[in-house]
């Protein structure tokens, strides 16, 4: 082969490669091509639910939406608690390029504003960057129009509005509506608005009782957020439900009225519809600004509240437990009628009545009455209004404290009055079983006697006085007692509770006498005019008196400190010719019922006659 | 010796020579760059989309150019242009511009340039002409694999020191293409990859603990979801939730919502996937294939072994380009950082990417021109 021919068939033989190679790397470019559309079928056909459900679970979160509380009027339809713009201020980190100086610069501004820089900054760096942190909370309106001025200043700080709870009605109705908190770690697992970080709960009240329908329920929107989390879009909403506006029994006038009466003294009144069971007023003294909860109280504010020996934070009308003293005398007679004596039975009063006690060096224990001289004979009707206490110790003795209990019990004593507050006592009604149960040891005779002027074991509550007072008075009707408006009247019958009208004819006779003829414990308290009171007034001692003081004199109360001076009570109802209200009143180491108690049950009773004789509700608009 | 009568044609005479398809094609193409382009900026059209269409007007000024130039010239300079290059890359650690602690970009007149994106075709150049010169007493050991490999190590080395890495394997693997299609002995060709296989331990001590990183990633990307495996898995979840028929133009939700890094660049096509399912991304490669198809074509009509070397090494250039990325963001290869031709944003890759077309329509337009060998550098 010549040296051109072998050329040739080289050039040839290359052209050739080339194209052979060349449909190779063509039909491998094909087969590359189709791995790559198989893979895309693979990830777009095959598994495109997998990763449908991935890019939602990256794409859409969502936020909760915080119901607004329900507001809480009065009878009147006053709102009482309601949810109030506050002024405070934000920052968000991602839109300040150096945090510090712009808080460096709001206290500029705001120059008497306490900021905790260390804890603010901690809790900046530790929150994701596009999520507004609060840093100054309830500002005055002169502040907060003073950051909008100097806004320029200030980057990534943003004056906002938001809600808190305000309590209309200042310190008297502190107790009843209680206040809302953040929830406590108990209330994290169970609470239904647990999952939403600012969540409150009442703690305390009506704010508390009625929590359930207080809150509302959780809103929601859907959002899309990007890698970083931040909101993009809304996706959807759910609203969040408002809570249940709630209308109470308390005329927020009267109660008013009632805690002005009380003047400052350490005490509570209540006051109820003897018909309806409606709690008109529930008044406890001294009391604190409601709206101190709605920020962070200080803690020496704190202390000074907590230590106060005149307790302003217990809701003294269903919280304390008092002896019931004489007040509890009403009771006893009814229980002494039910059980055979008369009312024309007589007994001799020389100021005491002794028993036989062996355990005493002298074998005889003597029960004094409160009347040292003594009141001499005297009958029911005479005891109730002279309030006696050698004739309640003789009928006690001899009806025994079983039949006391149990008259005390169908009328109220010894039980919560309200459903579901959680602060309510329910005292003590002391029995023969209830001793041995509690106390482990038996009855004996004397405290048979002590309970029968309402002292001994006796407990109860300034609620549970005027309940009681008001079943007994409206010839035994049971009445539902509550100081949350019932829309809907309750179309149940009525349950009766076992009353002899004649017996209550005589107790009624002996209360208007006590308070309505010369010499009653409370005739001081009357009430002249067409419409008048009646009651019973009480004095418990909260201490034991010996024999040795006894001999020496009895000390004056007004001699002794404060907290061992005896409580004054006060029962009453009016008017009494058709009695509509049923008023307790305690002063606690008041002296004396007639002297502390009484007076106050008066002015209480002239209000209400004067202002407020057939108090309706007035309907609330349901915002 | 060259007879102008038959090669001296007129401009007028190139330009109804140019194929238009081809062109079209590209236009194409591009268009749907600029429709992911402007979703990608949420219908802003002067963030990215106007750029992307300057850079491409100025690349079809340098397609023109080189499509109308003197192929003679082109085949003069090849190894000049070669050798330019590749000395732009020496020096490119010393008078480049550092981003992201790699020095891949120089500026030059206003312009950021990235000198490894042209060199995947001065490399082309280089070896296209010294196949052609090649004498065939040559067709040996040495001539055949040892100089065209030290021709094709030479920028890969230099570009995978930027560091590059997705570049170098471009520039590398568009080289082993003309080698290939020279008619290396399949023995050699074998030895040849056998022997890179081998040496691959010791390239790998040359690797940034970063590109490392990647490569572990890529084997296992749930390794670590939201640190380099994060790029693939998020793009998984976008391509596999734009389904069959997508989410719809400017609907996509991963890539809007910035699950996706990157998205404008080498990203692009998990976004145009994820707003057009399973048909977009099908079409788009079809467009992609009749494009390297025709450009085949074209190449194989060349008689002189120059053309048809450039021609075929410039395909296969662009096939890469494609398959490395749409590989990438489906996950079968790893993220090494490949834009997708005409549609990902970036000025390099597309003036680039013109010049290679550039160098092929001119290739087809003389197809009939005949080059002498030279050993002239």
């Amino acid at each position: 082969m010549s040296e051109s021919n072998k050329f040739i068939f080289k050039k040839y033989d290359l052209d050739a490669s080339i194209s052979r190679r060349t449909a190779i790397i063509t039909i491998a470019k094909a087969g590359l091509f189709t791995i790559l559309a198989s893979r895309l079928a693979y990830l777009q056909i095959v598994d495109k639910d997998k990763y449908k459900i991935l890019s939602d679970n990256n794409r859409i979160t969502h936020r909760l939406l915080e119901p607004q509380r329900g507001i809480i009027y009065d009878l009147q339809g006053k709102p009482l608690a309601v949810n109030r713009e506050k002024y405070e201020v934000v920052i968000i980190r991602e839109e300040t390029s150096d945090y510090i100086k712009s808080i460096e610069n709001l206290k500029k501004i705001l120059p008497d504003v306490q900021i905790d820089t260390q804890k603010l900054y901690s809790e900046i760096n530790k929150t994701k960057k596009f999520i507004p942190i609060k840093v100054l909370d309830d500002l005055s309106w002169d502040q907060f129009s003073m950051i909008n001025a100097n806004i320029h200043k200030v980057d990534g700080i943003y004056p906002q509005i938001g809600f808190k709870r305000y309590y209309t009605s200042g310190p008297s109705h502190s107790h009843i509506i209680g206040y809302t908190a953040p929830l406590d770690k108990k209330e994290r697992d169970t609470n239904t608005l647990a999952d939403l970080s600012s969540a409150k709960s009442g703690k305390l009240g009506i704010e508390k009782s009625k929590d359930f329908n207080l809150r509302g329920k959780l809103g929601n929107k859907n959002i899309e957020v990007n890698a970083n989390g931040r909101e993009i879009r809304e996706l959807d909403r759910y609203e969040s439900t408002r809570g249940e506006n709630i209308q109470l029994t308390i005329d927020s006038e009267l109660q008013d009225y009632c805690y002005k009466s009380l003047n400052g003294q350490s005490g509570c009144v209540a006051v109820t519809n003897i018909k309806t069971g409606e709690f008109y007023a529930l008044v406890s003294s001294p009391s604190y600004d409601p709206n101190l909860f709605s920020k962070n109280i200080s803690l020496e504010k704190w202390n000074s509240l907590t230590n106060n020996i005149y307790k302003p934070l217990i809701n003294k009308s269903i919280s304390s437990q008092y002896p019931p003293g004489s007040t509890i005398k009403p009771f006893v007679a009814l229980a002494a009628l039910e059980n055979g004596v008369s009312e024309k039975r007589e007994v001799y009063c020389n100021g005491k009545h002794e028993i036989k006690d062996t355990s005493l060096e002298s074998g005889i224990k003597t029960f004094h009455c409160w009347k040292e001289e003594g009141h001499g004979k005297v009958n029911m009707n005479e005891a109730l209004k002279v309030s006696c206490d050698v004739y309640f110790y003789q009928i006690s003795r001899e009806i025994g404290i079983n039949k006391i209990a149990e008259v005390c019990k169908r009328f109220g004593f010894g039980q919560n009055v309200f459903e579901s507050f959680y602060e309510e006592k329910k005292g003590i009604v002391p029995s023969k079983n209830w001793k041995l149960e509690s106390i482990g040891t038996p009855w004996m005779v004397g405290e048979t006697l002590s309970a029968g002027i309402g002292q001994g074991y006796f407990l109860t509550t300034s609620a549970q006085l005027s309940l009681a007072l008001g079943q007994l008075i409206n010839g035994g009707e049971k009445i539902n007692p509550t100081i949350v408006l019932n829309k809907k009247k309750n179309a149940k019958k009525q349950q009766k509770i076992s009353l002899n009208p004649e017996y209550l004819a005589i107790i009624k006779k002996g209360l208007e006498d006590a308070t309505n003829t010369q010499g009653g414990t409370s005739y001081r308290s009357r009430i002249s005019g067409n419409l008048k009171m009646a009651g019973k007034t009480g004095t418990s001692q909260v201490r034991v008196i010996s024999s040795q003081e006894r001999e020496e004199g009895l000390k004056k109360n007004n001699e002794l400190p404060w907290d061992k001076r005896d409580h004054g009570l006060f029962i009453g109802y009016g008017p009494i010719n058709n009695p509509q209200y049923a008023v307790s009143v305690i002063i606690e180491h008041g002296g004396s019922g007639s002297g502390a108690a009484a007076p106050v049950a008066s002015k209480i009773f002239k209000y209400l006659f004067d202002n407020k004789l057939n108090l309706k509700s007035k309907s609330i608009s349901n915002v | 010796m060259f007879s102008y009568s038959k090669t001296e044609a007129t401009i007028s005479d190139k330009l109804r020579s140019i194929n238009y398809f081809l062109l079209f094609l590209i236009c194409t193409i591009f268009f749907i760059g600029i429709l992911a382009l402007y979703s990608i900026s949420d219908g802003n059209f002067s963030e990215w989309p106007i750029r992307h269409v300057q850079r491409f007007i100025l690349g079809l000024i340098i397609f023109f150019i080189v499509a109308l130039l003197d192929l003679k010239i082109i085949f003069r300079f090849a190894y000049l242009i070669f050798i330019a290059s590749i000395v732009i890359l020496m020096i490119l650690p010393l008078v480049g511009d550092e981003i992201n602690g790699a020095k891949r970009w120089i500026s030059f007149a206003g312009f950021s340039l990235q000198p490894s994106e042209f060199v995947k075709y001065t490399l082309i150049l280089a070896l296209a002409k010294y196949f052609h010169s090649m004498e065939d007493y040559h067709d040996n050991f040495f001539s055949k694999l040892i100089i065209p490999g030290f021709i094709v190590i030479i920028p890969v080395t230099f570009v995978v020191i930027q560091p590059d890495l997705g570049t170098a394997l471009v520039i590398f693997l568009g080289g082993v293409s003309v080698i290939w299609i020279s008619g290396l002995n399949y023995k050699y060709f074998i030895s040849g990859i056998l022997g890179l296989v081998l040496s691959l331990p010791i390239l790998w001590q040359y690797l940034k603990g970063y590109q490392k990183e990647r490569v572990f990633t890529f084997f296992n990307p749930e390794r670590d979801p939201l640190g380099n495996g994060y790029h693939i898995t998020q793009s998984k979840i976008a391509l596999g939730s734009g389904g069959i028929f997508g989410k719809g133009y400017m609907e996509g939700t991963q890539s809007h919502l910035n699950f996706l890094p990157e998205m404008q660049t080498d990203f692009i096509f998990t976004m145009f996937g994820e707003e057009f399912g399973f048909i977009g991304s099908i079409v788009l490669i079809l467009l992609y294939m009749a494009l390297i198809g025709i450009s085949i074509r074209m190449a194989l009509t060349s008689k002189s072994l120059f053309s048809k070397f450039l021609s075929l090494g410039v395909c296969s250039v662009f096939f890469i380009y494609v398959f490395v990325n749409i590989g990438m963001v489906t996950g079968i290869l790893p993220v090494v950082g490949v834009p997708l031709p005409f549609i990902s944003y970036g000025g390099s890759s597309m003036l680039a990417v013109m010049f290679g077309f550039g160098l092929l329509t001119n290739c087809y337009i003389n197809y009939n021109t005949t080059l002498t060998k030279s050993s002239f550098i």
